[in-house]
């Protein structure tokens, strides 16, 4: 059980940012899930945490400790911040058998009144401060513990060469898992297994969380895992903390363009469209154009004032930048989030046009498009995969192509025509100009 | 296959399989491969043990026997007096006015066998630590100067085995303690080292060893290199000391590029010869070129002997590294290597290093070159009176018997050497062509038949000949060659050195060919491209960069080579048994002419090659992939 709090953490080389002043605060018991696409920094974020890595600068504390701090020039170092640390390729060492890869941490403790209780655990602040190692007998029991969690009894004897890659991941978790650490760390743990075994782990995993209570920080570039497992995910781009929140915040509420495509299977659909705000509406409805002649009404959950929010926006911004101009220059610049708009014709060339506060992007998530025979949009079946539970299915509405899910055993042949609709209030707006989401709402399409 | 409904007798049934079997390109070659390597291979080693049960003409054992054999076999006279009197007869030898009668074996067996057992077990030692200090710094941690440390650490590899022996004699050598004339110690600051410092095991031992050591930096160094660093972060999470991280987890990690230097090391420090040589010690190696005068069978029964090492070494290696404990290092998935701080020790060590192999790399060249400018061996007058210096050794054009030149002229001029240059340019190019080309194939047809006993036996006969000290193989060529009427002919020594230096090529060709997914080929056969066509236009390019160090290695070994080819010709056909005879005469300043043209010309010809190709002679040497 341990806090863990990331300020103004950065890691570069040179003018090369890994990580980009992160703000990050991690609760008691979470299992939040550092996510992002490969080469975003998720990974070196979670090696500076357990001071595999060394920030340029930041502060780093778990529960009310400073690990690193780099004005007052703290560094604790990694075997001192009591933490477990999963590796993506396990690193058992080869070796040793299972067992002695699973004493070796445990033989290594050396702290006052250590004892194991009767439950198998290593417990650190017993009555007896002159004990500071643990015996062979209790580094047996504690083995017994997590061999029976992780369910590798049979194989205590073998060497890590001899066991599946299921097998060595467990193995790698009960080594990690037998100091008791208070916090535990993961890098890409399964994304080494096979499909079926990675399912299997993840559930084995969310209990583990449950049944340790110690707080999981794991980093994954797979949105499906991010989404089952986590709490609270951390969306990293480019160096860049995207969003921090809950997944369904996450799934339902994104804060800009690159966060709404990355999250999500299948993915979002992006839509252009131009229209301008009913100055009359008391709705604060908005007119729109999109998929080259359809017309519709977009309405905001809640009244919004368009040129409010972007001057709220654009404030924000300038902030962020006049924040920015003191650090050294970012080589790898961000450059605005380029979404796919799926297409049966890529465009030849793509003439680049002057966007103002009337050009959005419509995101519809593929459940939100409705099959239905009185729908108000007509198209045609462009491919079709069905897996049982449900059929994704691509449209074809003039150039366009529309991702859509439809539940229940249905046979769609490819080529016929269907009508659809764009159902519920979670359809988002976003603004075009500057990528970030301005509200959801619900957009009723003209007959 | 065939429209024939009858059931095949089981003789064409056995044809058939044969006639599959050989289909295959790799399976033919790997056969007749089989067949010739055991004959080269095979061959010299059972003329050498006949050798120790023949009599020969004016030997010790034509005297002891009186001639009259014990069985006959042929024409020939067998005996067995060689081995009997070399472990039970007794010899009486003359030791101030007292004659002392000592054992056979104490005086031409027990003492240089140990000597021998100790400096290769010393230079083992040496050269891992020498050499594994070095490969932790370069590769896990911030020392400075890296790149530069590198390339001249594997100086006194490619250098003539020779050099740091005669450095090293040059440097401590005291006419009060060694005699003969001062070195450059003795003479500019007047301090004498004493004796146990200037000849015998030690200098020897730690000569071998700084020789040596590039092995061990190169093997270790490539483990190193690409070890997983998980493995170490892993430990140091769970809290483990640093050196306990290091005997538990790095050390176990680093064995098997242990165990392959030793096992490249200790056959090869056995069967060194130029080294004691210089250095005065008695082992093996001199002792059998001591002996071959009047005791040539027992001389062989020396050889035997360390041949014998030779195959304990490979059943050892066999042993040690199958089991299950065996296991691959180089998973490396995680580039992140975390590189250890040195703090101000950088700076330090830097210095310190690039001071040591400053006098292992550089000083040499500088001093042989110094040398062959000193009016007279060892005379540094030069340093108080720069006119002394003399061209003389370089430019003397005409026959002149005055000067000590006894008659030879000039280095430049002088036919003799510079046709022995070009003999050992010849024997080199051929050597390197045929060891390269058979090293390759058995590498690539190895690699084919990954699980095939056969593949394994053609692999090791392959490797062994590494494995059998130099003088060893020098002597079982020598005694073939003088059966066959071969001695002292190019054919001889071109033979001698492919054999030897085969394993360079097949182990480098292995080594890459292994890592060469069969995919690529099964796609070309799918497509009915032939094998010549395979080879020429997918395999050969892809692993162009290894073959050509597998043609490389044998090229420079045999350069510099004296060992192996000193009993097969005379002095002047190659330049290094050249080399032998002008250090025997005295002629210092021709022989330290010789080693700098030697020396000048092989770092030319790496360099071009390593420019030109990228192919590189570490990268050969363990097969250890940068």
């Amino acid at each position: 059980m341990a806090r863990i709090e990331l300020k103004n953490v950065t890691k570069r080389w040179g003018g090369y940012y890994a990580v980009e002043h992160l703000d990050l605060n991690i609760e008691e018991n979470a299992f939040v899930t550092l996510l992002g696409p490969s080469g975003c920094g998720k990974t070196t974020t979670l090696r500076m945490i357990a001071g595999l890595e060394t920030p340029t600068e930041g502060r780093i504390t778990i529960d009310d400790t400073v690990m690193f701090d780099s004005e007052l020039g703290i560094n604790i170092p990694p075997n001192k911040r009591r933490v477990g640390f999963l590796f993506q390729n396990y690193a058992l060492w080869p070796n040793m058998t299972v067992y002695q890869n699973i004493a070796f941490g445990l033989s290594n403790i050396n702290e006052p009144g250590v004892y194991v209780n009767d439950a198998g655990e290593v417990v650190r602040d017993g009555q007896d401060k002159s004990k500071l190692t643990l015996t062979k007998d209790e580094i047996k029991r504690v083995i017994d513990r997590v061999s029976a969690i992780v369910k590798i009894g049979p194989f205590l004897e073998r060497y890590p060469s001899e066991l599946s890659g299921g097998q060595q991941q467990r193995v790698a978790i009960a080594r990690t898992l037998a100091p008791s650490p208070k916090v535990l760390f993961m890098d890409e743990p399964l994304s080494n297994l096979d499909a079926k075994l990675r399912l299997e782990m993840r559930s084995e995993l969310q209990r583990l969380h449950l049944s340790t209570g110690s707080t999981f920080v794991y980093v994954t570039h797979d949105q499906m895992e991010a989404m089952t497992l986590a709490t609270k995910i951390c969306l990293i781009d480019n160096a860049r903390l995207q969003q921090y929140d809950e997944p369904l915040t996450i799934y339902s509420q994104p804060r800009n363009l690159f966060v709404a495509d990355f999250v999500g299977n299948p993915a979002v659909n992006f839509i252009e469209a131009t229209g301008v705000q009913n100055a009359s509406d008391s709705s604060s409805s908005i007119e729109l154009e999109f998929l080259d002649g359809f017309k519709g009404k977009f309405v905001p959950e809640s009244g919004v004032d368009l040129e409010a929010w972007h001057n709220h926006e654009a404030k924000l911004q300038a902030e962020d930048e006049a924040k920015r101009r003191g650090y050294v220059e970012k080589t790898n610049k961000d450059l605005p989030f380029k979404y796919n708009i799926a297409r049966v014709h890529e465009p030849e060339q793509t003439q680049t046009k002057q966007l103002t506060h009337n050009d959005f992007v419509i995101g519809i998530r593929p459940e939100f498009i409705k099959l239905s025979d009185d729908g108000k949009i007509e198209g045609e079946v462009f491919s079709a995969m069905p897996t049982g539970m449900e059929t994704t299915l691509k449209i074809r509405v003039g150039n366009f192509l529309l991702t859509a899910v439809a539940f229940g055993e249905m046979f769609y042949k490819i080529g016929t025509k269907v009508r659809m609709d764009f159902s519920g209030h979670r359809i988002m707006l976003f603004s075009r100009e500057n990528g970030m989401r301005i509200t959801n709402g619900e957009l009723i399409i003209n007959a | 296959m065939s429209n024939n409904t009858s059931r095949p007798g089981s003789l064409s049934k056995r044809l058939n399989r044969v006639k599959t079997y050989l289909s295959k390109p790799q399976n033919a070659i790997l056969l007749a491969l089989g067949i010739m390597l055991t004959i080269t291979t095979v061959f010299p080693m059972i003329t050498i043990l006949r050798d120790t049960v023949l009599i020969h003409p004016g030997s010790k054992d034509a005297v002891g026997t009186a001639l009259e054999s014990s069985f006959d076999f042929g024409s020939e006279k067998l005996t067995s007096y060689n081995w009997t009197n070399l472990f039970t007869g007794t010899i009486t030898t003359r030791v101030g006015r007292t004659r002392v009668t000592r054992s056979v074996a104490d005086v031409y067996l027990w003492t240089p066998l140990l000597n021998s057992v100790l400096i290769s077990i010393f230079a083992c030692f040496g050269s891992i630590l020498y050499g594994g200090i070095f490969a932790y710094l370069v590769t896990r941690t911030n020392l400075k100067c890296k790149k530069y440390l590198s390339s001249i650490f594997i100086f006194p590899y490619i250098m003539p085995q020779w050099t740091l022996a005669v450095v090293w004699q040059n440097l401590f050598n005291s006419n009060v303690v060694t005699g003969g004339s001062n070195g450059l110690l003795a003479n500019m600051f007047g301090i004498t080292m004493p004796q146990w410092w200037c000849e015998g095991i030690f200098p020897v031992s730690v000569v071998l060893a700084i020789h040596y050591a590039p092995f061990a930096y190169i093997l270790i160094g490539g483990i190193f290199r690409n070890m997983d660093a998980n493995l170490e972060e892993a430990a140091t999470i769970l809290n483990s000391p640093r050196w306990k991280t290091f005997l538990r987890v790095t050390l176990p990690l680093i064995k098997p590029a242990i165990l392959s230097t030793i096992l490249l090391v200790f056959s090869s420090a056995m069967g060194s010869y130029p080294i004691p040589h210089y250095l005065k010690l008695n082992t093996l190696s001199t002792q059998y070129v001591a002996m071959k005068g009047d005791r040539i069978g027992q001389a062989s029964i020396l050889a035997v002997i360390m041949m014998l090492f030779g195959f304990i070494i490979l059943i050892i290696n066999q042993r040690t590294t199958s089991g299950r404990k065996n296991f691959t290092t180089v998973t490396g998935k995680s580039g992140q290597t975390s590189v250890v701080n040195l703090r101000a020790w950088k700076y330090i060590l830097s210095v310190i290093l690039i001071l040591t192999t400053l006098a292992t790399g550089i000083l040499p060249i500088v001093l042989f070159a110094i040398e062959t400018f000193l009016p007279n061996p060892g005379d540094y007058s030069f340093l108080t009176n720069a006119s002394s210096l003399t061209s003389k050794w370089w430019l003397t054009s005409e026959n002149i018997t005055e000067s000590g030149m006894y008659g030879n002229k000039g280095i430049l001029y002088n036919q003799q050497i510079w046709n022995a240059f070009a003999g050992t340019l010849f024997v080199a190019i051929c050597c390197a062509l045929v060891a390269g080309t058979i090293g390759t194939l058995v590498g690539y047809c190895v690699s084919k038949n990954r699980r095939s006993k056969w593949a394994a036996y053609v692999n090791n006969m392959a490797f062994l000949p590494y494995l059998m000290p130099s003088l060893a193989v020098g002597v079982a060529f020598f005694v073939v060659g003088s059966n066959m009427g071969l001695y002292d002919t190019f054919l001889l020594l071109i033979l001698a050195g492919t054999v030897k230096y085969i394993p360079f090529a097949s182990r480098s060709a292995l080594n890459s060919m292994m890592q060469l997914s069969g995919e690529l080929e099964e796609a070309a056969i799918i497509l009915d491209i032939p094998w010549w066509k395979r080879m020429t236009q997918i395999i050969i390019p892809i692993q162009k960069t290894s073959i050509i160090s597998g043609y490389l290695l044998p090229f420079m070994t045999c350069l510099r080579e004296l060992t192996l080819f000193m009993l097969l010709c005379g002095q002047g056909r190659i330049i290094t048994t050249m080399l032998d005879y002008f250090d025997e005469m005295g002629l210092y300043a021709f022989s330290s002419g010789i080693n700098l043209i030697l020396i000048v010309s092989i770092l030319i010809f790496n360099y071009f090659v390593n420019k030109l190709t990228g192919a590189s002679l570490d990268s050969g040497i363990g097969g250890g992939k940068k």
